[in-house]
């Protein structure tokens, strides 16, 4: 079935796509976006460990393979609002540096655009969404910008009490900035620091797009159509232009919406899916994909964990599932002998029971139910997120398997170079000489499995088609109406946490879309 | 934003009867209860056999004490019922493709036949300090002769599971003193 044409159609309707839809329905655009998961309300944000996996992907159609498999599922998103419905709101920005690596140290690929070029997005979005933190205080390692809108979170024993440690180790910590709001902000409540952000935060304390993006966007007219996945884009005869998507509708009826422009706002993985499912004779390698990139350079960050079981109270169930206290004192690439990276340092978050009992997953049986009492009055931890450097190995491509739309499944490859796994593991022995000297009783790192927690690249921007897949607005390099938005688009990681960048960047493609609205209509 | 309001803003909307607590079927009728409340009833399982039940069960009790009665058995029976867009099991989590209902058979075989081999009986039937044996070497990889998903995975998952119904209730948090501090609570407790 057909739909009546719009001006744009977005796929996915998470963290970037909310911004472009945001965007693009104020600026009198007609706009639908398709979501394949739920339309959750508020209300669906049960403050349950248990109750909230509802709200995440269910038997994603991505394949995982190679020595660190990504954990999928557990980092995704499914129905509207997308991961950032549940994220944790950490907000820290990139670096100056992580736009350059390739100039500095003959890495991977500098991005197209500088620090300053998204500088005034960041600010941009920390109004538009609210964030609380101190910028003042980061300014030590980073241009000046404008102050946050709200002043930092409240801080708790689980966070203050690393403080000493950080001290001892010369890493100076600060307020550490969140998508939260430590005070009423645009008629939204103050955080209550219950912990339950990590299900969804249903009293609006927390920007999740439902309430800050989106729900501009649905007052500007936009449409969202929930449980409508996308299989395909489409293209016209010449293979010039997109023409609009094909869709399964949530009585798995085919639908085909027809747009001036197409926006994939899928994730990463899912992103690379759709442009490779779409070859056709003139785009036999999938859409924009001459340079053979669409769906290389997929990228992680390794967590370095450290727990330390302290004597006195650490009021761990208090706080929010962000962090209280960041740091980009080893931010610089070569801070660590012999490995290399940026690391960016966390500290203090709250816990719920899931947490403690993972904090120890080698512990069963009754030697786990003594340590669950321990550690629900004086477990602490802290975070070390390390970057990845881009490789083609780690890759999207698809598989001979079929989801139940007949669109064959994605496979991705992941594995961690040397690099990452001496970045890892240095990160892993400063959290325990932090935590010795902060005081803790027992302290220990969480080895096992090397973590994956974000995912970034795929679709890659850069300066042409030769090395890269869009511009560093998102836009494709070979059809002009073809936009992609999310952390695809990143051609290096940084190690701060990505969703503040993703926004900023949304909001400055989608300010260049409307502003060059006239060269991409068909 | 207009209509959110402070904690327990949701106590009078729009949560249905049925979010927050699981449906059993007794005497062919749904009934909403915890798993726990089911095993007290003997609701028969949908889709496990007995001796399934009695394995998840006797599994569930090695890694978390109060495991079994807590209903771990009655949880993953009804939650493999569901369908995967709606299951609470930690295999969504752990990125399984459905049906989940093939983790937990193949992995009762893979313990059985891993405790056969060891202990000449199956898991269900080894005394309480040869299941821990049993499962420590499993957490580690280490039961020879073992097919099919890593032990240390089956571990990982079930464990898991047992976590949520020992420790992720609300009872579960009252048992450890934490406070809950919902904004909307699970109902029937969970
Ligand atoms: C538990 C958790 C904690 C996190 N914490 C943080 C944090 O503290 N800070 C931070 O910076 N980031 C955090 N993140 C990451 C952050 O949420 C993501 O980086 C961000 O949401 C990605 O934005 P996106 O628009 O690319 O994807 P998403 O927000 O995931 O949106 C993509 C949407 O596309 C939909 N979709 C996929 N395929 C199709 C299709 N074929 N057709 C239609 N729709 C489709 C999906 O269902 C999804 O809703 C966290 C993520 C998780 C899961
Ligand atoms: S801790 Fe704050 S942000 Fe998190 S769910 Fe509670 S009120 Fe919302």
């Amino acid at each position: 079935m057909s739909n009546e044409k719009v001006d744009v159609v977005i796929v996915g309707a998470g963290a970037s796509g909310s911004v472009y839809a945001s965007v693009l329905a104020k600026a009198g655009k007609k706009v639908v976006l398709l979501e394949s998961g739920p339309d959750w309300e508020l209300s669906d944000l049960i403050s349950s460990e248990i109750w909230g996996r509802r709200i995440k992907p269910a038997g994603a159609p991505i394949l995982l393979e190679g020595k660190n498999p990504m954990t999928y599922a557990a980092q995704g998103g499914w129905g509207v609002g997308g991961a950032a419905l549940h994220y944790f709101a950490n907000f820290p920005r990139l670096l100056p540096t992580d736009f350059r690596i390739k100039s500095e140290h003959s890495r991977a690929h500098d991005w197209p655009i500088a620090y300053e070029d998204v500088a005034p997005f960041y600010d941009k979005v920390a109004r538009d969404t609210g964030v609380s933190g101190d910028a003042k205080a980061e300014e030590k390692w980073r241009p000046a910008g404008e102050a946050y809108p709200m002043p930092p979170m409240k801080t708790f024993r689980n966070g203050d009490i690393w403080l000493k440690g950080f001290d001892a180790a010369g890493i100076r910590m600060v307020p550490a900035p969140v998508g939260m709001n430590s005070v009423e902000y645009h008629g939204r409540p103050a955080c209550l620091y219950d912990g339950w952000c990590h299900v969804g935060c249903p009293i609006g304390a927390l920007a999740n797009p439902q309430i800050t993006y989106l729900g501009n966007a649905r007052k500007a007219g936009a449409e969202v159509r929930a449980l409508s996945t996308v299989t395909r884009i489409l293209t016209n005869q010449a293979g010039t232009r997109v023409t609009g998507v094909e869709y399964y509708d949530d009585k798995h009826g085919k639908q085909i919406q027809e747009a001036n422009v197409v926006v994939l706002a899928a994730w990463s993985a899912q992103n690379p899916r759709l442009l490779l499912n779409s070859a056709t004779d003139k785009h036999a390698k999938g859409l924009s994909n001459s340079s053979g990139l669409v769906g290389k350079f997929m990228m992680s960050h390794h967590v370095a964990s450290t727990w330390g079981m302290f004597d006195e109270d650490t009021q761990n169930h208090m706080g929010t599932i962000a962090v209280q206290y960041m740091s980009y004192e080893h931010y610089p690439k070569t801070s660590h002998p012999g490995a290399f990276g940026s690391s960016f340092i966390t500290a203090g978050f709250a816990l719920k029971t899931t947490d403690l009992a993972v904090s120890r997953a080698d512990l069963f049986g009754p030697e786990l139910a003594d340590y669950m009492k321990q550690a629900a009055r004086h477990l602490a931890g802290i975070k070390t997120f390390g970057e990845e450097q881009p490789r083609m190995e780690n890759r999207v491509e698809l598989t001979g398997e079929k989801d139940e739309f007949g669109m064959p499944l994605g496979k991705l490859f992941h594995s961690y170079d040397e690099d990452a796994v001496a970045l890892w593991n240095a990160n892993l022995e400063e959290g325990l000489k932090v935590a010795r000297a902060a005081g803790a009783r027992e302290a220990w790192s969480a080895r096992g499995a090397m973590p994956t927690s974000h995912l970034m690249g795929g679709t890659i921007m850069g300066t042409g088609a030769d090395n890269s897949v869009v511009n560093s607005f998102g836009q494709s390099h070979e059809i002009p109406n073809l936009w992609i938005a999310g952390p695809s688009i990143f051609p290096t990681a940084g190690a701060s946490n990505p969703t503040f960048t993703i926004f900023a960047l949304s909001q400055r493609g989608a300010e260049r879309m409307a502003s060059q609205w006239s060269t991409l209509t068909n | 934003m207009a209509g959110i309001g402070r904690r327990g803003f949701v106590k009078g909307a729009t949560v249905g009867a049925t979010i927050g607590a699981l449906a059993f079927a007794v005497g062919g009728v749904e009934i909403i209860m915890t798993a726990q409340e089911a095993r007290a009833r003997g609701v028969p399982f949908r889709l496990l056999d007995g001796h399934q039940g009695e394995a998840l069960e006797a599994l569930g009790e090695t890694l978390v004490p109060s495991a079994r009665e807590a209903g771990i058995a009655h949880f993953i029976d009804q939650q493999l019922s569901v369908p995967p867009t709606e299951s609470l099991l930690q295999a969504r989590i752990f990125n399984f493709r459905p049906p989940f209902a093939d983790f937990y058979r193949s992995a009762i075989v893979a313990v059985d036949a891993g405790s056969n081999k060891m202990f000449g009986r199956d898991f269900v039937l080894l005394s309480t300090a040869d299941q821990r044996a049993f499962v420590d070497l499993m957490r580690q990889n280490k039961v020879e002769g073992w097919t099919g998903r890593p032990g240390a995975l089956v571990y990982a998952v079930l464990r898991a599971d047992a976590v949520d119904v020992v420790y992720g209730t609300m009872e579960g948090y009252e048992a450890l003193g934490i406070p809950y501090m919902p904004h909307i609570p699970p109902e029937k407790r969970w």
